[in-house]
């Protein structure tokens, strides 16, 4: 009889170990420095600087797989391109490119993809996935100080389920980086507390230095970083490239660093 | 005849508006003074030594002049505040790269001569703002905002970006790009046939630019029917590019001579000066 490659462990015990180990973070994170809502590029970026300064940081994602975009290039091809200076944030986390023409970068989306989320992982940001965003926590002036959320299978139950409830959860900051859907933003807005205006259509070649630019506080207590940040202010739309998704999570951060007196 | 000489301003003054270092205003100068005789003066960036004050002003002004959706005459009456604080840094940092924000070009205009440029503007003077950001005026005619090359006026706004965006690229390009065509493999393939970003020959295709504002203060039309004059009005980047490298010659005969009438007459000043 051959020896048994794993220890002999019951279902209930990987069950308890499953709810333990989940309930345990969860509680934990009920409360954070930082709720960064969206796991794409500009997110993870954003959670991992802040990470690295000791700020706990939650991510909620509505999708099981984090990295958003940054796992495929443009027609779904898993290329990804960068164009100066994002490629010194690749060198940072460890992730092999190469130059194409003099300024272009381009990387594989998986290696990029998944450095990207271990590095936010290794600096101890903590995921909510499977997790959508439903609704903002505000306080005395509207200042954003948390989210609602819920599980996102929710969303696919009929209609005469309807007893579902959220859950609220609380943070110094919030950061929409939930790309061209800006949800929080537009959350806001339909509160009647700010005006988006719509991704514009123009002038791709421009949009990048514009995120980047753009990227900061939009309403107190809410930063919005990547793609969101075109919806909210109306930039130009842009191509597949992720320079300016690293680059607003990092300014995201330094902002926030800044407001909380730790940069 | 003797209106025009009336109307000959006593000297060209250039502003700058963000990094525009791709333009050597020096060369655009000798030009200028020796087709005109005119004097210029580079008077540097127009946000020079203004007061944090004026920086927010001016930054929630220009935040409400922001064209959003091209198809709708629209203003940003209330900016976001992320929206001010971009316009607050872009006219703190005189160097400011990036463009791609599109401006309401009449406004932006009366916007400039309200304030950076309100103690200075004197319709003695040709003024013309130099700016690496994007105007548009709203069109009658297609009901939609376009990007400008130049706004004539006080002061004359010749957009730097605008020499490359406004003026269309080849109709076969657009098409391409329609079909999917990647935008490099269409910039290599009709390379040389449009102005690039960067681009070396910026100087030479802005001197046009600079005598057409000065047509518009003498008789109201910066404008000529030839294309091969550096006045002519090109919609086609290649149409500029002809009007102001390949043209047969610079000006057609008649803006030629209104030029030399200029000339002498500023001769006649200065020997009467030296009397």
């Amino acid at each position: 009889m051959p020896e048994k490659i794993f220890a002999a462990v019951s279902e209930k015990e990987v069950t308890r170990a499953i709810v333990g180990g989940f309930a345990k973070q969860f509680i934990e994170y009920v409360e954070s420095d930082c709720l960064i809502i969206g796991g794409g590029p500009s997110g993870l970026m954003a959670g991992r600087d802040l990470a690295l300064k000791g700020l706990k940081i939650l991510i909620i994602e509505r999708n099981n797989y984090i990295g958003g975009g940054f796992w495929i290039g443009g027609y779904l091809m898993n290329k990804v391109t960068v164009r100066e200076p994002g490629q010194k944030i690749l060198e940072e986390l460890g992730i092999p490119y190469e130059e194409v023409t003099p300024g272009l970068f381009v990387a594989d989306g998986p290696h990029a993809c998944s450095k990207l989320i271990a590095a936010a992982c290794d600096a101890g940001v903590k995921f909510a996935n499977m997790t959508i965003f439903d609704d903002v926590i505000l306080r005395e002036g509207n200042r954003v100080c948390g989210a609602v959320v819920n599980w996102t299978p929710v969303q696919a139950l009929p209609r005469e389920i309807t007893c579902v409830d959220p859950i609220a959860l609380e943070a110094k900051i919030v950061v929409d980086s939930t790309g061209h859907d800006a949800c929080v933003v537009r959350k806001l807005e339909e509160r009647g507390i700010l005006k988006t205006s719509g991704y514009g259509a123009m002038w791709v070649e421009q949009s990048e230095d514009l995120v980047v630019e753009h990227t900061g506080e939009v309403h107190p207590g809410l930063i919005v970083t990547g793609m969101a940040v075109a919806t909210t202010y109306g930039l130009p739309r842009m191509g597949p490239t992720f320079g300016a998704m690293l680059l607003s999570g990092r300014k995201g951060a330094q902002i926030i660093l800044k407001k909380m007196n730790k940069d | 005849m003797d209106h025009l000489i009336d109307r000959i301003p006593l000297r060209f003054e250039i502003y700058e508006e963000g990094d525009i270092s791709i333009v050597n205003l020096n060369k655009l100068k000798k030009y200028v003074q020796e087709t005109t005789g005119i004097e210029i003066f580079l008077r540097g960036n127009i946000y020079e030594n203004i007061s944090m004050d004026q920086v927010q002003t001016i930054a929630q002004k220009m935040a409400q002049l922001r064209i959003k959706d091209p198809e709708k005459e629209f203003l940003n009456k209330t900016p976001l505040k992320g929206e001010v604080t971009y316009e607050e840094e872009r006219i703190s940092d005189q160097k400011w790269k990036s463009f791609g924000i599109l401006y309401e070009g009449i406004l932006y205009q009366k916007h400039l001569a309200d304030f950076p440029l309100k103690k200075k503007l004197n319709e003695r003077y040709c003024s013309i703002l130099i700016t690496n950001q994007l105007v548009g005026t709203w069109d009658q005619n297609d009901h939609r905002y376009h990007i400008r090359t130049s706004i004539y006026g006080s002061p004359h706004i010749i957009s730097v970006p605008g020499l490359v965006l406004a003026p269309a690229k080849p109709r076969e390009f657009y098409i391409k790009r329609q079909m999917g065509v990647p935008v490099e493999i269409l910039k290599e393939e009709y390379k040389g046939r449009f102005l690039e970003h960067g681009d070396l020959r910026t100087t030479e295709i802005l001197k046009g630019y600079l005598i057409q504002a000065l047509f518009y203060d003498l008789i109201g039309n910066p404008f000529c029917d030839d294309s091969d004059c550096r006045l002519f009005n090109s919609h086609w980047q290649e149409e500029m590019l002809h009007a102001q490298l390949d043209g047969k010659y610079e000006f057609c005969s008649k803006h030629e001579a209104l030029l030399k009438k200029i000339r002498n007459t500023n001769k006649e000043v200065q020997s009467l000066k030296m009397v």
